[in-house]
C-alpha cells in the first residue's frame, strides 16, 4: 500500500450542490406564462440551492470559480483528541518507513534533484546532459546536494524545500565534457538586405547517476 | 543546417561507461605534421614541450607522432567505439593544440550531432506509470454476475 507523507487529507464525500434549473422560456401569451410560473413554483426543486455570498461582499482575493480553490476540503479544524490520534498515526507511519529503510526493503529509489538551474527526476544508472562545463575532471565522482524529493515504490519523502544532507545521498560520475553540435543562429529580414549568421557551439557535460541512498533517521 | 535537416541521436554512453568504473574513450591519437613547413610550427613546438606530459597523464591512450613531408598538419583521434576524428591544426599555437588534446580526451567517440533529449533512463517509472484510472475511486460498484430472471 502506498503511503505518502504530509498528505493527510480526510476522505469525505463532498456532496455537490447544484443550482436549480431555470424554467424554460416560452414565447407565449400571458395566460401560458402564468401557468408556467405557477408550475415552476409548485414543483419542488430537484436540487438544493447553494447559498453562496457574492465575492465582492466577502472580500476574497480571487473570484470564486470552480478552480479558485483545491478540490479537497481545507481548514479542517481538529479537536485535541483527534489531534492526538493524528500524531499517533503520524508516528506510526514514520516508524514503518524507518523500519523499511533499515531493513533495506526499499527497491529502486528515484529523486528530484536541483542541478545546473534545472530540476531533474533521476534514478540510479541514468544519464544527464548539462549545457556547461563543471569543475570536475572526467571520471570524478560528484555528490548532488539539493535533493527536493526522494521516492520508493511505497513511500515518498518530500523536502521543504530541500531534504537534509544526512538523509539522502545522490552520487554521479562525470562521463564526458564535449561540445554541442554546431547550431546555426541566423537572422534574416526580407527586403532589408539584412542577414547575420553565427554558429554557436556550447560546452556540454554528461553525468551518470551512480546511486541514491537514504539514511534511516526520519523524525 | 536546421535540426530537422541534420541527423540526430539520443543521449547514450559507450557500453555503460561510468557505472562500474570510468574508462577514457580515446584509444589512439596521432599527430601528422611536416618537419619544415611553417604551418606546422605550433605542432613542432608542442611536440617538443607538451606531448610527453600528455602521454604520461593519459596512460590509456597511445600517442603516435608521424612526420610526413608536404602534408597539412592534423591530429587524428580514434575512439573505442571505432569513430575517427580528424582536426586540422594549421598555424595553431602550442596552447591551442594542448586545449584541443584535452577536449579530444574528454570526449567519447559518439557523433556530435543533435541530441534529442538531455536525459536517458532505463527505468522511467518506479511507482507505476500514471494512467487515468490511478487514484480514482471506482464510480460503478463491484462487478457481479447478473442475476438470471428465470432461475432454474
Amino acid at each position: 500500500m502506498r503511503q505518502t507523507l504530509f498528505d493527510n487529507r480526510p476522505k469525505e464525500n463532498v456532496k455537490e450542490k447544484k443550482v436549480a434549473a431555470l424554467p424554460v422560456k416560452m414565447a407565449a401569451s400571458r395566460g401560458l406564462w402564468r401557468t408556467c410560473s405557477l408550475v415552476s413554483s409548485r414543483t419542488p426543486l430537484l436540487f438544493s440551492t447553494a447559498v453562496r455570498p457574492h465575492s465582492s461582499l466577502s472580500g476574497d482575493l480571487v473570484p470564486r470559480t470552480s478552480l479558485s480553490r483545491p478540490p479537497w476540503p481545507q481548514h479542517t479544524s481538529l479537536e485535541p483528541q483527534e489531534q492526538e490520534a493524528e500524531m499517533r498515526r503520524h508516528a506510526a507511519l514514520v516508524n514503518t518507513v524507518n523500519q523499511r529503510i533499515q531493513q533495506q526493503d526499499i527497491g529502486r529509489l528515484f529523486a528530484v534533484v536541483h542541478f545546473a538551474g534545472r530540476q531533474w527526476k533521476v534514478t540510479g544508472e541514468d544519464l544527464i546532459l548539462i549545457e556547461n562545463h563543471i569543475e570536475a575532471e572526467c571520471g570524478e565522482r560528484i555528490r548532488m546536494e539539493k535533493v527536493l524529493l526522494v521516492g520508493a515504490e511505497d513511500f515518498t519523502l518530500i523536502g521543504r524545500p530541500v531534504l537534509g544532507k544526512e538523509l539522502v545521498r545522490v552520487e554521479a560520475t562525470v562521463l564526458e565534457k564535449t561540445e554541442s553540435w554546431p547550431k546555426v543562429h541566423m537572422q534574416f529580414w526580407k527586403r532589408h538586405r539584412f542577414q547575420r549568421k553565427r554558429i554557436i557551439v556550447q560546452p556540454q557535460t554528461v553525468l551518470r547517476i551512480n546511486s541514491i541512498e537514504v539514511a534511516p533517521r526520519l523524525t | 543546417m536546421t535540426s530537422r535537416g541534420t541527423p540526430s541521436r539520443f543521449l547514450r554512453s559507450v557500453l555503460q561507461n561510468g557505472l562500474g568504473r570510468y574508462v577514457c574513450q580515446l584509444k589512439r591519437i596521432s599527430i601528422i605534421f611536416s618537419k619544415t613547413h611553417p604551418s606546422s610550427l605550433g605542432v613542432r613546438e608542442y611536440i617538443e614541450e607538451g606531448v610527453v606530459d600528455y602521454a604520461k597523464k593519459n596512460p590509456g591512450t597511445v600517442v603516435y607522432v608521424s612526420p610526413q613531408t608536404s602534408t597539412v598538419p592534423k591530429i587524428v583521434a580514434e575512439y573505442l567505439n571505432g569513430n575517427v576524428r580528424e582536426e586540422i591544426v594549421i598555424r595553431k599555437t602550442p596552447q591551442q593544440i594542448s586545449e584541443l588534446f584535452t577536449k579530444l580526451t574528454s570526449q567519447s567517440g559518439l557523433d556530435i550531432i543533435r541530441i534529442r533529449k538531455p536525459n536517458h533512463t532505463d527505468s522511467p517509472s518506479i511507482q507505476g506509470q500514471w494512467h487515468p484510472f490511478t487514484n480514482r475511486p471506482p464510480s460503478i460498484g463491484p462487478i457481479k454476475p447478473q442475476k438470471q430472471l428465470n432461475q432454474s
